[in-house]
């Protein structure tokens, strides 16, 4: 019966301490998965603020001006061939070097 | 013997109480062993359950003084450029219960917000029983990180959802706009809550909405606002408009206002100034509706392209004379009507159809209902109050009508879509529903009218000449129409306008180009009349975007 008594005595303890630990895990999981979530929302937007940084970047008016100060223009009509001129052109251009 | 009795009697008594006793001593600890286990089993059986049970997310219920604000999703163009993004955003809040000093705050807060409003600011810091009071939402980190550099007690920041466009005022009438708490108020944004949804929020997170792709292409909305820009500038113009439509799927790939509006701004877009002249304002657009009139005229078998018409005499209208301008002393062809734009000869066409079967064609065409499109609902056509003999005559050649030009440059793209009607929309299609719908004019006047309308800008006495661009088969026609005015028309201010349309060996795409009280310059000779003014804005408007949609050149000499 005394054996039963301290059994059941240090079981108590010992589930004590087990659920103490346990409680204790969870905390620092879930404290750790708040770190986590945390991260991934500030990167989620970063990404927005890059995002929206590259098309003010690349918005047309911007590189128009650009382009046009590096001496580009609209294409012309003349500029523009089929791709078996293209692919011509680069036979030629095979052959000459073969020479 | 009898003690010994007595005795053996008190031993055996002895004994049965003892048994008694132990026996109820085994009862109690059963009893109170039975109660630990069912307790130890009771609380082991409870916490299999909580760690089996799905636990969903801890839901805390805090009393949120804060207004909630909307997570949208984010708007692109038809190539996935971005438009339009939710950004997170501090906002300034005051808990006039922690202000020491209010005077100091506002004072040193204007330094930092010049354009605060420091009378209503003080007001509502002076009710010391409020706890939150709104400074200003959505700056800039850097204006938030000065305030906070102030150290001003009583004043918090807080994370919100701010509305970002990255390109500015580009598209910004197509776009709309929102308010503070990021419900959208006008134009695809307000399309964006009624139709595919925002979710509300009570922190600043991102929506995970897919993007809501436009059918607007960033490449020709620029070209198509740069182009009109220059034109307002060239011409001194009280604003301009345009707009490219896909004629074989009725996308908008360009739609643009000149003055723009910012859509960070929504403030601006209620002055009338602003307004958007493509789906928001009617206008009596003249000529150009001519290509309506004789579409009518071929399709109901009135008459033939080398049909003659007979416009020497001006037609008379109750009090009014109508007059070409420039008067023919020959009876002109049906397609010389159209491209000497004879305002007697359409007169004439449409009189012959009479008024029933130029109502019902324009009926047909969808310019005498109510259009919408995502953008909101395009503003009424203004119609004749009675379709009598004079009606009959000025709309043949666009005047008496005010149409939204949008709905204009449907029914346009209607006749150079064999007749399947074209629905315009501001959102990507990827299917062409249109096919599906029965023609309502025959393929032959379709191609009978790109024809036309071809010979107009490459022929040598069409009005449209300027418009061309050698290799891409532009075709278009005119419109110079008198503004209205108090008690009549002044032909001192016009409103000048192209339709125009290529590659017209098949018509993949129209340009609509309006010009709003054009004036004269030295290179057009001081003629403001659309074929001086909207035709050449809408040559270098092609010229620019032709390559960007993919249509292909051909050799000039094989293209005239």
């Amino acid at each position: 019966m005394r054996l039963l008594n301290v059994t059941a005595f240090f079981f108590a303890i010992a589930s004590a301490l087990l659920l103490y630990g346990l409680n204790y895990d969870t905390r620092r999981l879930e404290a750790e998965v708040q770190a986590k979530e945390r991260l991934a929302d500030r990167a989620r937007d970063d990404i927005a603020v890059l995002k929206a940084e590259r098309g003010a970047l690349a918005r047309p008016d911007r590189i128009d001006a650009i382009a046009r100060q590096l001496g580009l223009s609209p294409p012309r009509v003349d500029q523009f061939v089929t791709g078996r001129e293209v692919s011509a052109l680069d036979e030629r251009r095979e052959g000459g070097n073969g020479r | 013997m009898a003690a010994d009795v007595y005795g053996g009697t008190g031993r055996r008594i002895e004994a049965g109480q003892d048994v008694r006793k132990r026996r109820t001593r085994s009862v109690t600890e059963t009893a109170v062993y039975a109660f630990l286990f069912f307790a130890f089993a009771e609380v082991a059986i409870h916490l299999l359950t909580l760690g089996l049970e799905h636990q969903g997310g801890v839901t805390l219920a805090v009393s949120e003084p804060v207004a909630t604000s909307f997570s949208r999703p984010d708007i692109v163009d038809r190539n996935g450029r971005l438009l339009a993004t939710d950004l997170e955003a501090p906002s300034i809040y005051a808990d006039p219960g922690m202000v020491v000093d209010r005077d100091e705050l506002v004072e040193k807060l204007a330094t930092v917000l010049p354009d605060i409003d420091s009378k209503e600011l003080l007001r509502a810091l002076s009710d010391r029983s409020r706890r939150f009071v709104w400074v200003r939402r959505g700056v800039s980190p850097k204006v938030a990180q000065k305030v906070h550099d102030l150290g001003l007690p009583g004043l918090s920041f807080r994370y919100e959802l701010k509305r970002a466009y990255p390109d500015g005022k580009l598209a910004g009438h197509v776009l709309g706009s929102v308010n503070v708490d990021n419900r959208g108020l006008s134009g695809i944004e307000k399309y964006i809550d009624e139709k595919v949804g925002t979710d509300p929020i009570h922190a600043a997170v991102l929506s995970t909405r897919p993007p809501v792709r436009l059918s607007l292409d960033i490449g020709v909305q620029h070209a198509l606002e740069d182009e009109l820009d220059a034109a307002e500038k060239l011409y001194q113009t009280k604003g301009a408009a345009g707009l490219v439509l896909n004629i074989k799927t009725g996308e908008v790939l360009a739609s643009a206002s000149i003055p723009r509006v910012d859509p960070t701004w929504p403030t601006q877009a209620l002055d009338s100034k602003h307004l958007d002249r493509i789906t928001g304002g009617t206008y009596e657009l003249g000529s150009v509706v001519k290509t309506l009139t004789i579409a009518m005229a071929l399709d109901e078998g009135i008459a033939k392209p080398d049909t003659m018409v007979d416009v020497r005499q001006p037609l008379q209208v109750g009090r009014f004379t109508v007059k070409d301008f420039h008067a023919s002393n020959r009876p002109l062809s049906v397609t010389e009507v159209f491209t000497h734009s004879s305002n007697i000869g359409a007169g004439m066409l449409a009189l012959e159809a009479g008024t029933d079967r130029l109502e019902g064609f324009l009926r047909k065409l969808g310019m005498l209902t109510t259009l919408t499109t995502e953008e909101g609902t395009v503003a009424a056509p203004q119609l004749p109050d009675r379709w009598g003999r004079a009606a009959t005559i000025t709309v043949a050649y666009g005047h008496g009508i005010a149409v939204a030009p949008l709905q204009f440059a449907a029914a346009a793209a209607t006749i150079l879509n064999g007749g399947r009607p074209v629905h315009p929309t501001f959102l990507r299609r990827f299917d062409t529903d249109s096919v599906d719908e029965k023609p309502i004019i025959t393929e032959n006047t379709s191609r009978e009218m790109a024809r036309m309308m071809r010979l107009n800008v490459s022929g040598p006495d069409g009005t449209g000449k300027e418009a061309d661009v050698p290799g891409y088969r532009v075709g278009g026609k005119t419109g110079t129409a008198d503004i209205a005015k108090r008690g009549g028309y002044s032909s001192k201010s016009v409103i000048s306008s192209f339709l125009g349309a290529f590659p017209m060996d098949d018509p993949q795409y129209l340009t609509f180009v309006i010009l709003f009280d054009p004036k004269g310059t030295k290179e057009t000779h001081g003629h403001h009349t659309a074929g001086y003014t909207a035709a050449p804005v809408t040559g270098r408007l092609i010229a620019r975007i032709a390559g960007q949609l993919g249509v292909r050149p051909m050799e000039v000499v094989a293209s005239q």
